[in-house]
C-alpha cells in the first residue's frame, strides 16, 4: 500500500495563524485516523479537507500531482471528495422528508431522465447501497426520522458514497451508533479501503482509530503532533501525545 | 408512509372541507350550484390559486412573500399603461413579467444573503414598487386590457363543449405542472430540503442564495399573471386591485396544508386551499353577510380549520 | 446579550454605547439626521410649545410599534400582525358604545376598557398561539380578520367625538400615554419575566431546558402586546377624536416596519421597546420632512420603503462586521 499513489496533497497546511505548517499524501487504499483533545485541530484539518474552512496558510490538492486545489465545497466533491457531516440532527438529515430524497438529494441530477427525475433510477440506485450498507428500511418512501440512528447514518453515508469519490471524509461517523451498525460500518470501511478508495476518519475513540486506521494523525494546538503508523500505534502514544507528553 | 400519507391527510382534509361548503351552500342558498355561480367560484379559485404559487413555494423554502399584492397592482397597472399607449400585448406581458421576476430576485437575493427576514424585505421592496407605480401613473392609472385577455377569464366564457373560459383548463395544466415539478425535478427537491434543514443543504450540494433568488422571482412571476389577468376580469386598471391576496395566498397556503416552517406541503394542498376559501365567501356572501361580517367569520374558519391540522409541535418534542 | 454587556463590571462607557448601537442598528443615527433636517426646515413645528401636539401626532404609530415587540422578541416566529385592527377595535368600542351609547366618559372606565379589550385578545392571540400552537402569523392572521371584519360591523362610517380630557392626551398631555406603557416595560425589564422573555426568544430549546416555561412566557408576552395596542387605541382615538374604522388597521404593517427598522430581529431574542419606538419615530420623521416638501404621498412611500430595505440591509452588514471583528480579537 505504501507504494500506491496519493489521492490527496496536503501542502504547508496550516490551521491557525502561527501553527507550524505541515506536508502529508494520503494515499489510495489507506484509512487515516485523526486523534485529538476536542478543539485541537482534528476537526479544522477534516473540515478543511472538505473545502468547507479555507486554511490559513498552504493548500489542499487533489489529481495526479495535486494539481486541483481544493477552494470550496462544491469543488471537493467535484474533484472526488466526499464528506460525513459529525452532527447527523443538525446537518446531515433533511427530518421532512423521505428515506430515499434523504439519499439521492445530493446526487439528484443523476436520475435525471429527460428534465425529470426517474422513480426507478433513483430507486435501482438506492437498493444497491441499501444492499451494500445493510439498511435496514422496510419501505424507502417513509419518512427518514422514522429509522433508528444507526440507520439514519448508513442513509447519510450512502449519500456520501453516491458520489462516487476517491477520497471520503469521516466525521465521527459512529457517534451515537449501536455496537451492530459499527461492526457493518467497520467492515464496509475496510472494503471501500480495498477497492482503492481513500479515508480519512476522525474518531473520538481511540480504541476506535487503532481498530480501523493504517495511520493515525495526532493533533495538539492546532499543530500535526505526530503521525503514528503499524507498530507506533498505541494507545498510550496517541495520549501521550494528545496531552503534549513526550512519548 | 406516515408522514406521507399525514401530508396527503391534510389535502384530502381541505378537499373534503371544501366540498362540505359546497353541499351546504347548495342546500341553503338556491341558485349555489347554478351554472353561473360556479363558472364564477372556479374563476375566482383559479385566480387565487395562481396568485398562491409563488407563496407556497416561498413557504416551502421557508420564508414568506408579502410583496405579492403589491406586484399584482404593478402588473395590472403597467400592462394597461403599456398596452394603452400601443405596444403589442405579447410584449408588455414579456417585459411586465421580467420586470417583476427582477423583484422577485431581489427579495431572495436580499433575505438570503443577509439572512434577513424575508417578511421585512419583501414588506419594503413591495412599498416601494407601488409607490414607484403610483408615482408613475399620478395615482391615475389609465389604459385597457386587449379584448383577447378580457375573454381568457369571462366567467361566461367557454371552452368547446366545456361551459369555462380557458383560465380555467389553463389552469388546471399550470397545477399540474407546479405538482410535477416539485416531486419530479431537482429544483422541487431541492427546495423542500433547503426547507427542511437549511444547515444541511450546503453540504448537498444546494446553493441557499441561489434558490431563494430564484424562488422569489417565480413568485413573482406568478403575481405578474395573476396581475394581468384581474386587468382582464376587471377590465380596468387599479393599483390595490392586489391587496386582496396579501392574506388570502398565506391562508390558502396554511389551510392547504403546508407548515410556515418550510420543507412541508403542496401545491395541490394550497389549490384545496383555494377552494375552500372560494366556497366560504360564496356561501357567506349568499346567506346574505356584509362583507365586513364575511372577512370577521373567515378569520374564525381560518383559525378553526388550521388548529385541526396545522399546530406547531410544542418545544418539549423539538429537543 | 446586550443586558450582560452593559451590566458587567468591566464594562466602560463606549462598550454601553456600542451595545445600544448594536441593539438598535441605524436607528438613532437616522433619528438624529431626521431631527435635524426637521428642525431645520420647520422650526416652528419643532419648537417646545409645540412637542404636544407634535408628540400626539406620532404617539399612535410609536405605540403600535412598541406594541408589536414583545410578542416578536419572544422568538420562533412570534408575531402580532392584529396590533393595528385591536386599535381600531378599541376606538370604535370606546367612542361608540362607551361614549355614545352608554355615556360613560370617565377616564378610569375609558383607560380600564381599552387596556380589559387589549389583554383579552392578547390573550386569545396568545392561547392560539402558544397553547393551540397555530402558527403567530395565521393565528393572529384570523383575529385581524375578526377584528376588522367586527369593527365595521357595529361602525361602518367615522362618527361621533371624545370628551375632552381624551382629546388633551393627543395634544398638550399626549406624553402621558406613552410614558405610562414605558414605565410599565421599565417596570417589566426589572421583573426575572423579562430575562425569560429573552432567554426564550434567543433559544427556546434551551430556555426549556433551563427550566423557564416557555408556553407561559410566550403566552404572556402576547398579554402585553394585546395591552400595549389597547393603549395606542387610545392615542389613536385621541388623536382623531372619533370613531373611525378604517385607520386601525394601516397601523400593521408599518409598525412591524418600524420595529425592524429599530432593531428588532424577528427571530426573536434581540432588541427592545426603545429601538422600536425609535424606529416608528424615524418613520414618523420621514413622512414629516417629504410632506412639507410637498412631495407627493407617493414619493413618501417610496421614500419610506427604501429607508426600511436600506436600514436593514446596513445593520445586517454592520452585524458582520462586528462578528468579523471580534473574530479576529
Amino acid at each position: 500500500m505504501a507504494d500506491a499513489p496519493a489521492a490527496l496533497f496536503v501542502r504547508g497546511l496550516s490551521l491557525k495563524a502561527g501553527a507550524a505548517p505541515f506536508d502529508l499524501d494520503i494515499r489510495r487504499g489507506e484509512i487515516v485516523g485523526l486523534a485529538g483533545l476536542d478543539g485541537h485541530g482534528q476537526d479544522a484539518f477534516i473540515e478543511t479537507l472538505a473545502g468547507l474552512r479555507p486554511p490559513v496558510a498552504g493548500h489542499v490538492g487533489v489529481g495526479k500531482d495535486g494539481e486541483r486545489i481544493i477552494r470550496s465545497f462544491r469543488r471537493a466533491v467535484q474533484s472526488g471528495i466526499a464528506y460525513l457531516p459529525r452532527d447527523r440532527r443538525a446537518t446531515g438529515i433533511f427530518p421532512s422528508m423521505s428515506i430515499l430524497d434523504n439519499f439521492a438529494i445530493a446526487t439528484v441530477g443523476r436520475d435525471r431522465k429527460l428534465g425529470l427525475i426517474s422513480a426507478a433510477e433513483r430507486r435501482k440506485r438506492y437498493d444497491y447501497y441499501r444492499d451494500r450498507l445493510s439498511i435496514v428500511a422496510p419501505e424507502p418512501g417513509r419518512m427518514i426520522t422514522t429509522l433508528s440512528g444507526g440507520n439514519q447514518q448508513k442513509v447519510l453515508l450512502a449519500r456520501a458514497l453516491a458520489h462516487k469519490p476517491d477520497v471520503l471524509l469521516l466525521n465521527d461517523p459512529t457517534r451515537g451508533v449501536d455496537i451492530a451498525t459499527r461492526r457493518v460500518l467497520y467492515s464496509v470501511f475496510r472494503e471501500l479501503a480495498a477497492e482503492g478508495m481513500a479515508l480519512v476518519i476522525l474518531s473520538t475513540e481511540i480504541e476506535e482509530a487503532l481498530v480501523l486506521c493504517d495511520r493515525i494523525l495526532v493533533f495538539r494546538e492546532q499543530e500535526l503532533a505526530a503521525s503514528l503508523a503499524d507498530a507506533e500505534r498505541s494507545s498510550e502514544r496517541i495520549i501521550s501525545t494528545m496531552f503534549g507528553r513526550a512519548a | 408512509m406516515a408522514r406521507l400519507t399525514s401530508d396527503q391527510a391534510r389535502v384530502f382534509g381541505a378537499l373534503i372541507v371544501a366540498v362540505a361548503l359546497h353541499l351546504t351552500g347548495t342546500t341553503l342558498i338556491e341558485g349555489y350550484s347554478s351554472e353561473f355561480s360556479m363558472r364564477a367560484m372556479l374563476v375566482l379559485g383559479s385566480l387565487l390559486a395562481i396568485a398562491s404559487i409563488g407563496q407556497t413555494l416561498v413557504v416551502i423554502v421557508g420564508g414568506i412573500d408579502l410583496s405579492i399584492p403589491f406586484v399584482i397592482g404593478f402588473a395590472n397597472v403597467v400592462t394597461a399603461q403599456l398596452y394603452g399607449g400601443g405596444m403589442n400585448f405579447a410584449l408588455v406581458c414579456l417585459v411586465v413579467v421580467g420586470l417583476a421576476c427582477l423583484i422577485g430576485a431581489l427579495n431572495g437575493l436580499i433575505s438570503s444573503s443577509l439572512k434577513l427576514h424575508p417578511l421585512i424585505v419583501t414588506l419594503g421592496i413591495g412599498t416601494i414598487v407601488q409607490g414607484s407605480v403610483l408615482l408613475w401613473t399620478g395615482g391615475f392609472p389609465s389604459g385597457s386590457a386587449p379584448e383577447s385577455i378580457t375573454e381568457f377569464v369571462s366567467i361566461g366564457g367557454s371552452v368547446g363543449f366545456l361551459p369555462v373560459p380557458w383560465l380555467v383548463p389553463c389552469f388546471v395544466a399550470l397545477a399540474a405542472i407546479v405538482t410535477v415539478a416539485l416531486a419530479r425535478t431537482a429544483y422541487g427537491r431541492r427546495l423542500f430540503a433547503l426547507g427542511s434543514n437549511p444547515r444541511a443543504a450546503p453540504l448537498a450540494l444546494i446553493h441557499p442564495v441561489a434558490m431563494w433568488t430564484a424562488t422569489f422571482a417565480i413568485s413573482a412571476a406568478f403575481a405578474a399573471v395573476t396581475g394581468i389577468l384581474l386587468l382582464g376580469f376587471t377590465g380596468s386598471a387599479y393599483g390595490e386591485v392586489g391587496q386582496p391576496y396579501l392574506f388570502q395566498t398565506i391562508a390558502a397556503v396554511v389551510i392547504g396544508g403546508t407548515a410556515l416552517v418550510g420543507g412541508r406541503g403542496s401545491y395541490l394542498g394550497t389549490v384545496a386551499g383555494a377552494l375552500v376559501l372560494t366556497e366560504i365567501n360564496t356561501l357567506l356572501i349568499g346567506i346574505g353577510l356584509q362583507p365586513s361580517l364575511v372577512q370577521a367569520v373567515l378569520g374564525v374558519v381560518i383559525v378553526v380549520l388550521v388548529s385541526f391540522y396545522g399546530r406547531d409541535a410544542h418545544v418539549r418534542t423539538t429537543i | 446579550m446586550t443586558a450582560i454587556t452593559t451590566s458587567s463590571p468591566t464594562a466602560s462607557r463606549v462598550p454601553a454605547l456600542k451595545a445600544i448601537w448594536r441593539q438598535t442598528g441605524f436607528a438613532p443615527i437616522l433619528f438624529v439626521v431626521l431631527l435635524a433636517i426637521n428642525i431645520f426646515i420647520n422650526p416652528a413645528r419643532f419648537a417646545p410649545g409645540a412637542w404636544g401636539t407634535l408628540i400626539g401626532l406620532a404617539a399612535p404609530l410609536v405605540g403600535a410599534a412598541i406594541a408589536s415587540a414583545p410578542a416578536i422578541l419572544g422568538g420562533r416566529g412570534g408575531i402580532d400582525i392584529s396590533v393595528g385592527p385591536i386599535m381600531g377595535f378599541v376606538n370604535a368600542i370606546v367612542v361608540l358604545v362607551l361614549i355614545q351609547k352608554l355615556g360613560l366618559s370617565s377616564p378610569f372606565i375609558v383607560v380600564g376598557v381599552a387596556v380589559a379589550i387589549g389583554a383579552a385578545i392578547g390573550a386569545l392571540n396568545g392561547f392560539l398561539a402558544t397553547i393551540l400552537r397555530i402558527q403567530p402569523i395565521v393565528a393572529t392572521l384570523g383575529t385581524y380578520l375578526l377584528l376588522v371584519g367586527t369593527t365595521l360591523t357595529i361602525l361602518p362610517a367615522p362618527t361621533g367625538t371624545v370628551p375632552v380630557w381624551l382629546k388633551s392626551l393627543g395634544g398638550p398631555l399626549s406624553i402621558l400615554p406613552l410614558g405610562a406603557v414605558f414605565l410599565i416595560w421599565i417596570g417589566i425589564r426589572r421583573l426575572p419575566y423579562y430575562d425569560h422573555l429573552m432567554a426564550v426568544g434567543s433559544d427556546d430549546r434551551a430556555a426549556y431546558t433551563a427550566g423557564i416555561p416557555v408556553t407561559l412566557v410566550r403566552f404572556l408576552s402576547y398579554v402585553i402586546t394585546g395591552v400595549f395596542a389597547g393603549v395606542a387605541g387610545l392615542m389613536m382615538t385621541a388623536l382623531i377624536g372619533s370613531a373611525d374604522p378604517s385607520i386601525g388597521p394601516t397601523y400593521t404593517l408599518i409598525a412591524i416596519s418600524a420595529v425592524a427598522l429599530g432593531g428588532v430581529s424577528l427571530a426573536g431574542g434581540r432588541g427592545g421597546l426603545l429601538g422600536a419606538a425609535i424606529g416608528a419615530i424615524d418613520i414618523f420623521l420621514l413622512q414629516s420632512a417629504l410632506t412639507y416638501f410637498n412631495f407627493s404621498t407617493f414619493v413618501l412611500q417610496i421614500a419610506y420603503g427604501a429607508i426600511l430595505v436600506i436600514a436593514i440591509v446596513l445593520t445586517a452588514l454592520q452585524d458582520r462586521w462586528l462578528g468579523r471583528m471580534r473574530g479576529v480579537n
